[in-house]
């Protein structure tokens, strides 16, 4: 549970007759995590060819994907499964193929009517501007002596053409802005007029090879485009027929595909000889008898040999050959703490040789969490959104957060309930220490003068804690929970150092932080009796605790200075900072209960003296449900975030190294494809 | 009323919250904007990056722990 599994380095040897069998086998028993061959790491051994079918496999899915493209088909396309035994028939009857053939005569028809009617808008653009001249459009060229250009300017060029004999066609319109023009000119004095036009913003345009008037022709073309746009909403529909008809089938090839082709280009990942293949590969410890029975059960002629059995020392790591140096990890986690292996992900997964800090996160988050928000009003709704979403959620990032919100709003509940005795920023019953006219607790609020006798005896002082009243309790609360959890921290790194090296190690690497940290922790301890409540406590009471805190301090760095140097001494200001980092969860609470408090006391006067009347009555109701809805709102941001930031700067830095490679073994997972059995592998 | 000396220990604790404030959201600006160009170059990155953005966020709570021990135990 704390640790990754065990795992057991098992080598595979089989004849290359057998190379399908045992590719089938390897698949089946889904727990061979392959270790892949590096070139010239065994004498007489290469890597080995992608099967025959492999080549066929990879074209037809190529042509699988490029459907699937043109066709808008993603992963999120919604389709019926089919089962494996009619796909690998259907792929085998030159299905893709025929599928391919019918959709790209489609799709090569859409691209054609595209083409065409990008072309016909461009002519379209040309007509409009050439349209607006009274001049047909084949009398803009053949001329012996005259040439002419056509285009739009931004201003009059009447005036900057003068020294040029020419003649000027302008289309009305607004002094400034494009407008259409013609310039007829004499010929060789084309570049010139371009020239000059170039200064009043000239666009050419080429007049098109017809005749007759550009108001006609632009008819034409208007009327052909929309011949085009008919044509082409027709190929739409078509290719949405085909998208109907074939989406199951695509998205069901495409999975048989790809995992035919993974299984065909196996062998590019294990050494193989003449007639013989080696595969390398990493089993957990548990099922390595199983796999070596099922294997050679499954295919004659293989022989299965457990190399070793890896242990936790870094010694063995060290001394394996580079690729078999690290183990992978495969998380140990029962069903809920599986939910939070998702937050060691972010930082990385652990190594083969550390605890897994899965398990930690699963008891402090969602504690830290309900510590912070501690409110039965806010609980409820976090306990429903989560078992919601654990019920609905299948991405893994919304399962984890599901599963904080669900586990969290528990305790909120019950620290909500029985400590804080508070629902909405309000307690259950009057305390001593309410402000008069501000403050507001249910009892006051419904009137319920029976409500003191059901919570008697079940909340601490009185009423329960107040979030805003007992501040001291709950920073001291909050620190003692901090030491409590960092010496956890720093149990789990002696406990890793140990099983890495030894305890004489470990005690040497981790054992004069620890020291320090205590001895700070007891230093501090005895100052803030001093200082804090000095009325109670005088020097003499606590000299012990900060005689026994220095010498714990002078330990660690006598202990550390060697290989630490100068950090042995500027680390011990960190220990204080790494527990008052936890009065966070106490300020969150706080700052909670402050929001609460004004937001509560706006909404109650608007309901009973602000407005009056229904409206009043109604507007009050209206914020009350608003603002608390946007504290519970950030409450999962503040609360979450606050919480999840302590296990993974806090805790997890004390013993976490992280960088294990995830155990993932050959293993087929089916969405759009059913399993049927006895299915032949033939393509 | 408040004497004056309340007043400047309300004064003290809200310098206090509201300095440390400043002088975490400076330091994590620079992180953050750090963070997030990492972030969208590799996005397994984020859980290092998190960690390294709220690093500072220390300093804020122990201008916190001061303006509470000043309010509460003054």
């Amino acid at each position: 549970m704390l640790l990754p599994e065990s795992m057991s380095r098992i080598v595979i040897v089989g004849t290359k007759t057998h190379a399908d069998e045992t590719i089938e086998a390897l698949y089946s028993v889904k727990y061979v995590h392959l270790i892949d061959h590096t070139v010239d790491a065994d004498e007489g051994f290469s890597i080995g060819n992608s099967r025959p079918y492999a080549s066929k496999v990879a074209e037809r899915l190529l042509k699988v994907r490029a459907m699937e493209k043109e066709l808008g088909i993603d992963k999120h396309t919604k389709t019926a499964p089919i089962p494996e035994k009619e796909i690998i028939e259907q792929i085998s009857s030159d299905s893709v193929e025929l599928v391919d053939e019918a959709v790209r005569k489609v799709v090569d028809e859409r691209n054609d009517l595209n083409q065409r009617i990008t072309e016909l808008n461009a002519t379209k653009k040309t007509l409009e501007i050439i349209s607006e001249l009274p001049i047909d459009v084949e009398l803009y060229s053949g001329y012996k002596t005259i040439e002419s250009v056509v285009g739009t300017v931004e201003e009059d060029p009447t005036s900057a053409l003068t020294g040029f004999e020419c003649e000027i066609f302008l289309a009305a319109g607004a002094k400034k802005g494009p407008r259409s023009v013609a310039v007829f000119m004499r010929k060789g004095d084309r570049d010139k007029v371009l020239e000059v036009l170039a200064t009043v913003g000239f666009n050419e345009v080429l007049p098109p090879e017809m005749s007759g008037s550009a108001t006609e022709a632009l008819a034409a073309v208007d009327r052909d485009i929309n011949t085009a746009q008919s044509g082409l909403e027709v190929v739409q529909k078509e290719l949405e027929v085909l998208l109907e008809k074939h989406k199951a089938f695509l998205r069901a090839a495409d999975e048989q595909l790809t995992i035919e082709l993974d299984k065909g280009e196996l062998p590019l990942r294990v050494a193989s000889s003449g007639y013989a293949f080696v595969i390398d590969a990493w089993v957990p410890t548990t099922k390595v008898d199983y796999v070596k029975t099922e294997i050679e059960r499954m295919v004659p002629g293989t022989y299965v040999e457990l190399q070793e059995t890896r242990g936790r020392s870094m010694e063995e790591e060290e001394a394996a050959e580079p690729r078999f140096k690290k183990a992978p990890t495969k998380f140990g986690n029962g069903k809920i703490v599986k939910e939070f292996e998702y937050v060691t992900r972010l930082v990385s997964a652990p190594k083969y040789q550390e605890i897994d800090p899965s398990i930690l996160i699963a008891i402090f988050l969602p504690l830290f969490f309900g510590f912070m928000v501690g409110d039965v009003g806010y609980a409820i709704p976090f306990i429903i959104l989560g078992a919601y979403g654990l019920k609905v959620a299948h991405n893994k990032d919304w399962r984890a957060i599901a599963t904080v919100l669900f586990f969290g709003g528990i305790w909120a509940f019950i620290f909500g309930f029985f400590f804080f005795g508070e629902c909405l920023g309000m307690h259950f019953v009057n305390s001593s220490h309410m402000i008069e006219g501000v403050e507001w607790s249910w009892q006051m609020l419904l009137g319920l003068d029976n409500l003191p006798d059901i919570f008697d005896g079940i909340l601490p002082h009185g009423s329960g804690t107040g979030k805003l009243f007992h501040v001291g309790l709950l920073l001291k609360l909050s620190v003692y929970i901090g030491i409590v959890h960092l010496l956890i921290g720093y149990g789990c790194a002696l406990y890793n150092k140990t099983i890495q090296h030894n305890f004489k190690h470990a005690f040497k690497e981790v054992g004069g932080w620890l020291l320090g940290f205590l001895g700070v922790v007891i230093l501090c301890f005895g100052l803030a009796m001093l200082l804090i409540y000095s009325d109670s406590y005088s020097l003499n009471d606590v000299l012990p605790f900060l005689v026994i805190g220095a010498a714990l301090i002078v330990a660690e760095i006598a202990m550390n200075i060697k290989h630490e140097g100068i950090q042995a001494v500027l680390e011990l200001p960190g220990f204080i900072g790494n527990v008052l980092s936890y009065t966070r969860l106490a300020a969150i609470g706080m700052s909670k209960a402050g929001m609460a408090l004004a937001f509560n006391y706006i909404a109650i006067s608007m309901i009973g003296v602000g407005l009056g009347g229904i409206a009043g009555i109604v507007v009050g109701l209206l914020m009350f449900s608003f603002l608390h809805l946007m504290i519970w709102t950030l409450a999962i941001l503040s609360a979450g975030l606050h919480g999840m930031r302590l296990q993974l700067v806090e805790l997890m830095n004390k013993f976490y190294e992280g960088g294990g490679i995830e155990y993932k073994p050959l293993r087929i997972k089916r969405k759009q494809t059913i399993y049927t059995e006895n299915t032949t592998k033939e393509v | 009323m408040a004497d004056v000396g309340t007043g400047l220990i309300a004064i003290g604790a809200g310098l206090a919250v509201g300095l440390a404030g400043l002088g975490s959201g400076m330091a994590e600006k620079d992180i953050g904007a750090a963070a997030v160009g990492a972030i969208t170059e590799d996005l397994s990155l984020f859980g290092k990056a998190m960690i390294f953005v709220v690093l500072p966020e220390t300093i804020v709570i122990f201008g916190l722990v001061v303006a509470i021990l000043g309010i509460f135990v003054m």
